[in-house]
C-alpha cells in the first residue's frame, strides 16, 4: 500500500485497499486507515464489502513480487544502520526486517537515538513504522507487531516480562495453532507459557515451542542478513583526499589488481566497471567504464580510467579531493585462460583494446555497416555498434581467402558461450545473460545482439552496382530536359549546376515496400554527365502522360 | 645538425658521383641506426607511377593527403582513397578505419562491393570535428592493430596535426609495419604540412567495355607533392573485376585516355 503510494499509482486520500485472488473470488489483502475506519478488515470477499459500504473504495491487486522488491530496497538503505539485516519471511508476513544492532548501536549514539533516527527517516519517506528493539528476534518481532506503542526500547533481559502481556499471535504461530489456543482459553503468550511444556508439545507440535523460546530467548535465532550483491569491489580511503589523475589512476590499478584474483578464481572478467569517487565535501562522481571484452588487468582498467579522465579533465572537479575511491564490477563475463599459439597473431587483433581506447577517450563507438533486407536502396544499409564477434569471423575469412574478390558476409557460426561479448553499447541490456541464450531470441534484443544470436543479414550478391555515396533522400534535379518522354534526362540542373547527359544505362525499376510505407516505383538510371561524373538518377513513379516526371538525384558513383 | 668533422664522407669532394655522395650524407643524417631497413610501402602496382614515388610505392605510416580536384570531385576522391584501401587490405589481415568528421559523406555498404572491399572490414568513427578525427587516428597508430586508416576531414589538415601523426606512426617499432595512413580533405583547403605524398583527384569519363557499361570508373589523378619523388598526372582505371588500378590502354576509339596520359 505504502508502495502504491509512494509509486504515485494510489492516491493520497480516500480508502484503499489490495485485494488478491483468495477462497470465493477477491478478497481483501491489506487496507489503509481509512478503510480500517470504515469497519474493514482484511480477509472479507471484496463483493461483499463494494455491497456493504456506500463510499468509493480504491482497489489494487495484490502483487507480491513487487513488493517483496521494495522490501529488499528498504533493507539495502537499512545496511547503513548496521550491516546484518535481514527482511521478514513468510513466517512474518513478508512486510519488515530485522536490524541487528548489536554492536552497531554506539555509532548512533546510543540504542534510544538510534531508534530515533530510524523512526524518523521512515516517517520523512511517508512510511508508516512501528519499531521495536530486543534481545532477540522474536521479541521484537512481537513487540513491534503487537506492542502498545510504535516505539519500544526493551533494556537487556527485560524482554519476558512485555512478552507474557502481548497475544499468541505474536509468537509467529500458524493461524491453525493460534485458533486451537485460543479455543483453549490461552490468549496471551504469559498463559502458555506458564503450562508445562510436555503436553503443549504433544498438542501442538514442536514448532510452538521453538517459537515461544525463540521469543524468550532461551533458543538462538539466527538471522540470515542479505549477501553482499556486488561480490566483486575493492575500495581505498585516503586520510590525505587525493586530487591528481595520476593517483586516481594508480588507485583504479590497485583496485583492479585486488579484484583480479576473486575474478580469476571464478573464471569470470568485467564488462563493465563502475569506479566511484567521494569528495570529501560528500558529492560523488561516478564514472562507468564499458569493456568490449570481459577484462581482468589491471593494467588495461587503469588505462581505460586514465583515457576516461582525460576526456573529462576539468569536469571531474576534484575540489579537496577525494577521500574514499571504490571500484566495483557490475558486469561480469566469462574469461576462461586461454592458451596462445606460438607466432599466430592475438585473437580480436587488438581491435577490442582501440574500441574500447577510442570509447574512454572520445565517448564514440567503432561502428561498422550492416545490410539490412530491403530492396530501397536508403534503408538497405545501417551503421551498427562494432562488436568483437565481427572482428573474429572477419580475420577468419581473410585467412581462409585472402583475395578481397567480392568477399561476402556468410553464415556465422552460432558463438560459443565464451565468445559471447556483450559491445559497450548494449550492456545495459545484457545483465541477465540467461535470457539472451534462451530458446528463442527475444524480440527486443534482437537488433543489438543479432552477431551473437543469429546469423545476420547477409550483403546480397547479385545487386546492379550501387553508387558509392548514397544520399539519405534524393535531392531534386531541376529543369529537366528528355529527348524522350519516358527515358532518362538529357540535361538538368542539380546542386546548382547544369549537368549534361552523355551516357545512360537503366533503367532499373525498384519498387515501394508497401508494408512499410505507401510510395510510387521508382525508376534508377545511371548517368554520366560531360564531366565525367557518375550519378544515380531516378524518376519517382513511372512514366505516365499527364503527369509531370519528378527526378531525383540519390547517389554518386566513384 | 652539424657535420661530424671526423666523418670523411661529408668532406671529401673527389669520392664518387653527386648521387653516391647525397645518398652517403642521407645516410649520415639518417643517424646511426641509417636506414637500415627500407621503409615499408604500399606499391600501386603500375610501374609508371610507383617509379616516381619514393621506395616505389606509398609509404606506410607518413599521412597522405587527398584531395579533390573541385569540391564536386569529392566523392571521386573518396572513390580513389577506399580503391587504396582495398589494394592495402588484400595483402594483408585486419580492417580499415574511418574516421570521418560530422558532414562527411560515409561510404555506402552495397557500393563497396565495386571496389572490392568487404564491409565487414571497414570500421566507421564518426568524430565531432577534425580534432576527434585526429586523436582517433593517433589512438589507433600507436594502437598498431588496423593496416589502413582513413581520415575525412572538413577543414583539412594543419602542420601540427599531421606533425603529431608522422610521430606516432613512427613510434612503437617493435617490426609490425605501421598501417597506410590517409587522409582526405575537401578541396578547398590545402594548408601546409607534413604529408608525404599529396593527390589531386578528378573524375573521368569512364572506361567502357564491349557493353558501354559504366563499370570501370576512371580518376584523374595528379600527384601535386612527394617529398622524395617526383609529381606526375596520370589517367587511372578501376578494374572492376580485378579489383585493381590500371592504367587504361589508349584505344582508337577512346579520345578520352589518348594523349591525356603522361608521366
Amino acid at each position: 500500500m505504502t508502495r502504491l503510494r509512494r509509486a504515485g499509482l494510489a492516491p493520497d486520500r480516500g480508502p484503499l485497499a489490495v485485494a488478491a485472488e483468495g477462497p470465493g473470488g477477491l478478497r481483501l489483502l491489506a487496507l489503509d486507515p481509512e478503510a480500517r475506519a470504515l469497519g474493514l478488515r482484511p480477509g472479507e470477499p471484496l463483493g461483499r464489502v463494494r455491497a456493504r459500504i456506500g463510499v468509493p473504495l480504491q482497489v489494487h491487486p495484490a502483487d507480491p513480487e513487487s513488493d517483496r522488491a521494495a522490501l529488499l530496497r528498504l533493507c539495502r538503505w537499512a545496511e547503513g544502520y548496521a550491516p546484518g539485516v535481514a527482511p521478514f519471511g513468510p513466517a512474518e508476513a513478508a512486510d519488515g526486517f530485522y536490524i541487528d544492532v548489536a554492536g552497531a548501536s554506539h555509532l548512533r549514539g546510543g540504542e534510544g537515538p538510534l531508534v530515533d533516527d530510524l523512526a524518523g527517516r521512515l516517517a520523512r519517506s511517508k512510511i508508516p513504522a512501528r519499531i521495536a528493539l530486543a534481545d532477540t528476534p522474536g521479541g521484537a518481532f512481537a513487540l513491534a507487531g503487537y506492542g502498545t506503542s510504535d516505539r519500544v526500547i526493551v533494556p537487556p533481559g527485560g524482554a519476558a516480562e512485555p512478552l507474557r502481556a502481548l497475544p499468541v499471535e505474536a509468537l509467529r504461530l500458524d493461524p491453525g495453532t493460534v485458533s486451537g489456543l485460543r479455543r483453549l482459553g490461552l490468549r496471551r503468550v504469559g498463559e502458555v507459557d506458564a503450562l508445562a511444556r510436555g503436553p503443549l508439545a504433544r498438542r501442538f507440535g514442536e514448532a510452538l515451542l521453538l517459537r515461544l523460546d525463540q521469543a524468550m530467548g532461551r533458543r538462538p535465532e539466527p538471522l540470515a542478513p542479505l549477501t553482499e550483491e556486488a561480490a566483486y569491489r575493492a575500495a581505498r580511503g585516503f586520510l590525505d583526499p587525493i586530487g591528481r589523475q595520476s593517483d586516481i589512476v594508480v588507485t583504479a590499478r590497485l583496485l583492479m589488481a585486488e579484484i583480479a584474483p576473486r575474478l580469476e578464481r571464478e573464471g569470470l572478467g568485467a564488462c563493465a566497471l563502475r569506479l566511484v569517487l567521494h569528495r570529501v565535501d560528500g558529492v560523488m562522481r561516478v564514472l562507468d567504464l564499458g569493456l568490449s571484452r570481459p577484462e581482468r588487468c589491471p593494467e588495461r582498467v587503469a588505462a581505460l580510467v586514465s583515457l576516461r579522465l582525460d576526456r573529462l579533465g576539468a569536469g571531474l572537479d576534484a575540489g579537496f579531493g577525494f577521500e574514499t575511491v571504490a571500484l566495483t564490477v557490475t558486469v561480469t563475463g566469462a574469461l576462461s585462460a586461454r592458451q596462445t599459439e606460438l607466432g599466430a597473431a592475438p585473437q580480436g587483433d587488438g581491435i577490442d583494446a582501440l574500441a574500447d581506447a577510442l570509447a574512454q577517450r572520445l565517448g564514440r563507438p567503432l561502428l561498422r555497416l550492416g545490410a539490412r533486407a530491403s530492396h530501397i536502396p536508403e534503408r538497405a544499409d545501417h551503421t551498427l555498434p562494432w562488436t568483437l564477434q565481427c572482428s573474429d569471423s572477419a580475420s577468419r575469412k581473410s585467412r581462409r581467402a585472402p583475395s578481397p574478390v567480392r568477399e561476402r558476409v556468410g553464415v556465422r557460426d552460432q558463438g560459443s558461450p565464451e565468445r559471447s561479448h556483450p559491445s559497450p553499447g548494449s550492456l545495459r541490456e545484457q545483465i541477465s545473460p540467461a535470457r539472451e541464450r534462451g530458446p528463442e531470441p527475444q524480440p527486443d534484443s534482437c537488433e543489438s545482439h543479432s552477431p551473437l544470436t543469429r546469423a545476420p543479414t547477409s550483403w546480397p550478391d547479385h545487386l546492379p552496382p550501387r553508387p558509392l555515396v548514397l544520399f539519405p533522400r534524393g535531392e531534386a534535379a531541376l529543369d529537366v530536359l528528355s529527348t524522350v518522354p519516358e527515358g532518362p534526362p538529357r540535361r538538368f540542373r542539380w546542386r546548382a549546376r547544369i549537368h549534361a547527359i552523355v551516357h545512360a544505362e537503366g533503367p532499373e525499376r525498384i519498387a515501394a515496400e508497401w508494408w512499410h510505407a505507401p510510395g510510387a516505383a521508382r525508376d534508377y538510371y545511371r548517368v554520366e554527365c560531360a564531366a565525367g561524373r557518375r550519378l544515380w538518377l531516378y524518376r519517382d513513379g513511372p512514366h505516365a502522360p499527364g503527369r509531370p516526371a519528378a527526378w531525383f538525384v540519390h547517389g554518386v558513383f566513384a | 645538425m652539424g657535420l661530424d668533422p671526423t666523418n670523411q664522407t661529408g668532406r671529401d669532394p673527389a669520392s664518387g658521383s653527386p648521387r653516391e655522395r647525397l645518398a652517403a650524407l642521407r645516410a649520415h643524417l639518417a643517424g646511426p641506426g641509417g636506414p637500415a631497413a627500407p621503409r615499408p610501402v604500399l606499391p600501386l602496382g603500375l610501374a609508371g607511377i610507383d617509379a616516381h614515388l619514393p621506395g616505389g610505392g606509398l609509404a606506410l605510416g607518413p599521412p597522405h593527403e587527398i584531395a579533390p580536384m573541385e569540391p564536386a570531385d569529392a566523392v571521386a576522391a573518396l572513390g580513389f582513397v577506399l580503391a587504396l584501401c582495398a589494394g592495402r587490405l588484400a595483402r594483408t589481415r585486419g580492417a580499415a578505419l574511418i574516421a570521418a568528421a560530422p558532414s562527411q559523406p560515409l561510404p555506402h555498404g552495397h557500393g563497396l562491393a565495386g571496389l572490392g572491399l568487404d564491409p565487414a572490414r571497414l570500421l566507421l568513427l564518426e568524430g565531432g570535428s577534425d580534432a576527434e578525427v585526429f586523436r582517433a587516428l593517433e589512438a589507433a597508430l600507436h594502437a598498431r592493430a588496423l593496416p589502413v586508416l582513413v581520415g575525412l576531414l572538413a577543414d583539412g589538415l594543419p602542420l601540427k596535426p599531421g606533425r603529431r601523426l608522422q610521430l606516432a606512426a613512427e613510434g612503437g617499432a617493435d617490426g609490425t609495419a605501421p598501417p597506410l595512413l590517409l587522409i582526405l580533405r575537401p578541396a578547398e583547403a590545402g594548408l601546409p604540412n607534413g604529408a608525404a605524398t599529396r593527390w589531386r583527384i578528378a573524375s573521368a569519363p569512364a572506361g567502357r567495355d564491349r557493353f558501354g557499361t559504366l563499370d570501370n570508373p576512371r580518376w584523374r589523378a595528379r600527384l601535386e607533392r612527394c617529398r622524395n619523388g617526383r609529381g606526375g598526372d596520370w589517367l587511372l582505371e578501376w578494374d572492376h573485376a580485378a579489383h585493381r588500378l590500371r592504367l587504361p590502354e589508349p584505344l582508337a576509339c577512346d579520345a578520352a585516355a589518348a594523349g591525356r596520359s603522361r608521366a
